[in-house]
C-alpha cells in the first residue's frame, strides 16, 4: 500500500516538475532549441496516442500519419476555404478524424495484428493519392497555402515562443488525461486484455469485457491525438503539402514509442526527444562529414534505430527509468 | 463503348496485373515458410532496377546485368534474414514485420546516398517496338512483364512440386514443428525462402523499369501493393496471390480509364481494402485463421 502511495506521489512530483520545466525551459533557451522543442511537442503528442494504443491496447498502427495528415488537412480546408476560426477548426477536425478512425478500425481490428499493421500501412498511400487528387480542396501535389495562425490575441509576440506553449500545453493536458485512463477501468481492462501486460484477450471476453469496443475506442483515441497535433502543426507552419504526411512520418512516430517504451505515456517524451534530437544532430554534422543528399543519413539512421530497438531495447528508455525510480501501482 | 478502348482496358490491367501478381509472389515465398509478413519486399524491387540500370550504364549487356543485379539483391535478402529476422525469431510478428521495415528504411537512404534522387530508365529489352493491335497499343515491354511473370509462376509451380528443395519449402509452410521432426533445417529453409523472394523482387525491378522507371523511393508503393494484391487473393496460395495481382491490376486500368486523373489510385486501393475487409480470409484462401 505505501508502495503505491508512494508511486503516486511520485506520478503528481513528475508532473508538477515537468510543467516547471516546460515553464522555465523558453528561458534559458535560444531561438532555434525552441523550434525543436515545438517540433518535439508534436511528436509527443502523436506518439502519446501511439502508446497507448500499442502499449495498452496491444494494437499497431503503421498509420498514425494519416491522422496526423488529416488533423492538418481538415484543420486547413476549414479554415481557408469555409473561414472557421481555428479552434473551431481543430475541434471539428479531431470529431471527424476520430470518426473514421472509428469506422476503420470497426472493419479492421477484428483481424489479426500482422494484418492490421499491413492494412494501416496502406492507409498511407490511400491517404497520398486522396490528397493528391483533391486538388481544388487540397491544392494537390504542390500543397496548401496561407493557412491562418492560431493568435491569443498578442498575448505573446513571439510566434515561435507562442506555438511553443500552445503545443506543449496541449501535449500536458493530454498527458494528465492519458496517465489518469491507463489508471481507471479503461485502462484496466485494456491491460487485461493485452498480451504484452499478461493479459488475454480470451480471458478478458470471458470475463465481460467488450475487448472489441475497448479496441475501436483507443484506435480513434489515438487518432484524435494525431490530429490534435496535425491541426496545431498546420497553423503553425502555414503550408501543408502531401509529403510530409507520408509512410516516413508513420513508422517515424513508431520509432518514437518503441524508442520511449510503451509502457506509459510519459515514454512519448522519451522517444520524441531523443530521436528528434538525434535528427537535428545528424543534419547539423553529417553533412559536415560526408556529402550527400539530404535525408538519406536520416533514412539510414531509422532504420538502424528501429532495427537496433527492437532487437536489443525492446522496453525503450522508460524501462531505464523504472529501473531507477522505485515503482508500484500497476 | 468502343471495342479497342476495352482492349486497351483489358491489356493494361493484365500488364499491371503481372506486375503486382509478381510483387505478391515475394510475400507469398517468405510469409508461407517463416510467417514473417516482409515489408521490404519493394525495396528488392527497387534495388534489382536500380543495379541493373547501373551495370548496364557500366557497358555491360542487359542479361549480365540483370543476373549481377540478382545476385547482389540476393545478398540484401540473406543480410535481411540472417542479421535481422534470425536473432528475433522467436518474437511476434508484427516485431518481425517492424524488422524489415528498418531494413527497408536503411536500403532506401543507401539508394539516396549512392543514386540521388533522379529517376532512371533502360530501353526496352531487345528494343521491343510498341504493337499495334485492333487499334490498342501493346507497349514493347509488356510481353517481357507478361512472359517474365508467367515464367515465374511456371518456375515457382515446378520447384515446389517437383524438386526436394521445393517439397522441403512446403513442408516448412504447411507444417513447421512436423518439418523439423523429419530432419528439415527451417532456418537453412526461411534463409532460402528471403533469398529467392529477393532475387524474384530484382527480376520485377529489371523488368519493369523500362515502363515504369525507377528511384531510389519506388519500394514502398510497390509493397503495399504486392501486399494488397497478396492479402485480397490470400497470400497462403500461389493462384490466390495471381488472382488477387491480377484483380488489383484491372481494377487500377479500369478506374484510370474511367475517372478523371489521380483518383484512380484512391479507388483502386479503396475497393481493394474494403474487398480484403469484408472477405479477411482472401478470395480463394483456405484452412486457418487470419
Amino acid at each position: 500500500m505505501s508502495k503505491i502511495l508512494l508511486s503516486g506521489h511520485l506520478q503528481y512530483f513528475g508532473v508538477a516538475l515537468f510543467a516547471i520545466v516546460l515553464l522555465i525551459l523558453p528561458l534559458l533557451a535560444g531561438p532555434y532549441p525552441i523550434a525543436v522543442l515545438v517540433d518535439i511537442g508534436f511528436y509527443s503528442i502523436v506518439t502519446m496516442g501511439l502508446i497507448i494504443l500499442m502499449g495498452f491496447a496491444g494494437q499497431i498502427s503503421l498509420g498514425q500519419a494519416v491522422f496526423f495528415g488529416l488533423g492538418a488537412y481538415v484543420s486547413g480546408i476549414l479554415t481557408t476555404q469555409y473561414h472557421l476560426s481555428p479552434w473551431l477548426a481543430l475541434v471539428l477536425a479531431a470529431i471527424a478524424t476520430g470518426g473514421i478512425a472509428a469506422i476503420i478500425g470497426r472493419a479492421m481490428l477484428r483481424l489479426r495484428e500482422l494484418i492490421v499493421a499491413g492494412v494501416t500501412l496502406a492507409l498511407n498511400l490511400v491517404f497520398y493519392y486522396l490528397v493528391t487528387s483533391l486538388v481544388d480542396l487540397t491544392g494537390g501535389a504542390s500543397g496548401m497555402t496561407n493557412i491562418p495562425r492560431l493568435s491569443l490575441d498578442g498575448f505573446i509576440p513571439e510566434y515561435t515562443l507562442l506555438n511553443y506553449y500552445l503545443v506543449w500545453i496541449i501535449a500536458f493536458l493530454l498527458l494528465i488525461f492519458s496517465l489518469n485512463l491507463v489508471n481507471s477501468r479503461v485502462g484496466r481492462a485494456l491491460r487485461s486484455m493485452n498480451q504484452l501486460a499478461g493479459g488475454s484477450e480470451e480471458t478478458a471476453q470471458a470475463l465481460g469485457v467488450n475487448i472489441m469496443k475497448y479496441k475501436v475506442q483507443v484506435f480513434a483515441l489515438s487518432a484524435i491525438y494525431a490530429s490534435i497535433a496535425g491541426s496545431i502543426y498546420a497553423y503553425y507552419i502555414g503550408c501543408i503539402e502531401p509529403d510530409t504526411f507520408g509512410v516516413q512520418l508513420s513508422v517515424r512516430v513508431v520509432i518514437m514509442a518503441i524508442i520511449g517504451g510503451m509502457t506509459s505515456p510519459w515514454g512519448a517524451f522519451l522517444g520524441a526527444g531523443s530521436i528528434v534530437g538525434l535528427t537535428e544532430l545528424l543534419r547539423e554534422f553529417m553533412p559536415v562529414l560526408i556529402a550527400g543528399p539530404t535525408g538519406a543519413y536520416e533514412l539510414i539512421a531509422y532504420g538502424i534505430i528501429l532495427v537496433m530497438a527492437l532487437l536489443f531495447l525492446p522496453q525503450g528508455l522508460i524501462s531505464i527509468c523504472h529501473r531507477l525510480v522505485p515503482q508500484g501501482g500497476h | 463503348m468502343d471495342f479497342s478502348v476495352v482492349l486497351q482496358f483489358l491489356i493494361s490491367g493484365v500488364n499491371l496485373g503481372c506486375i503486382y501478381a509478381a510483387l505478391g509472389l515475394g510475400f507469398f515465398i517468405v510469409y508461407g515458410v517463416t510467417r514473417v509478413l516482409n515489408l521490404a519486399q519493394g525495396e528488392f524491387v527497387m534495388l534489382g532496377g536500380m543495379l541493373t540500370v547501373s551495370f548496364y550504364a557500366m557497358g555491360i549487356s542487359l542479361l549480365p546485368s540483370i543476373l549481377l543485379a540478382m545476385i547482389i539483391t540476393a545478398l540484401a535478402g540473406a543480410v535481411l534474414y540472417r542479421f535481422i529476422i534470425y536473432p528475433a525469431r522467436n518474437s511476434s510478428g508484427v516485431t518481425q514485420a517492424l524488422l524489415t521495415v528498418g531494413f527497408a528504411f536503411a536500403i532506401e537512404g543507401i539508394a539516396l546516398l549512392v543514386w540521388g534522387w533522379e529517376y532512371q530508365s533502360l530501353p526496352n529489352f531487345l528494343d521491343s517496338p510498341n504493337i499495334q493491335f485492333w487499334g490498342a497499343t501493346i507497349f514493347g515491354q509488356t510481353p517481357w512483364v507478361v512472359g517474365s511473370t508467367f515464367f515465374m509462376v511456371i518456375g515457382l509451380f515446378l520447384f515446389f512440386g517437383r524438386t526436394i528443395q521445393g517439397k522441403a519449402l512446403r513442408a516448412c509452410a504447411d507444417e513447421r514443428l512436423g518439418a523439423k521432426t523429419v530432419g528439415i533445417s527451417t532456418e537453412r529453409m526461411a534463409l532460402f525462402s528471403f533469398i529467392l523472394a529477393a532475387i524474384l523482387g530484382a527480376v520485377v525491378g529489371a523488368v519493369i523499369t523500362p515502363l515504369t522507371m525507377t528511384s531510389y523511393s519506388i519500394g514502398f508503393p510497390l509493397t503495399i501493393k504486392g501486399l494488397l494484391a497478396a492479402f485480397v487473393g490470400g497470400i497462403t496460395r500461389v493462384e490466390g496471390v495471381i488472382l488477387g495481382g491480377i484483380a488489383l491490376g484491372m481494377v487500377e486500368a479500369i478506374t484510370a480509364g474511367l475517372m478523371p486523373s489521380g483518383y484512380y489510385g484512391v479507388i483502386a486501393l479503396g475497393i481493394l481494402i474494403i474487398v480484403f475487409l469484408c472477405r479477411p480470409r482472401g478470395l480463394l484462401s483456405a484452412r486457418g485463421k487470419v
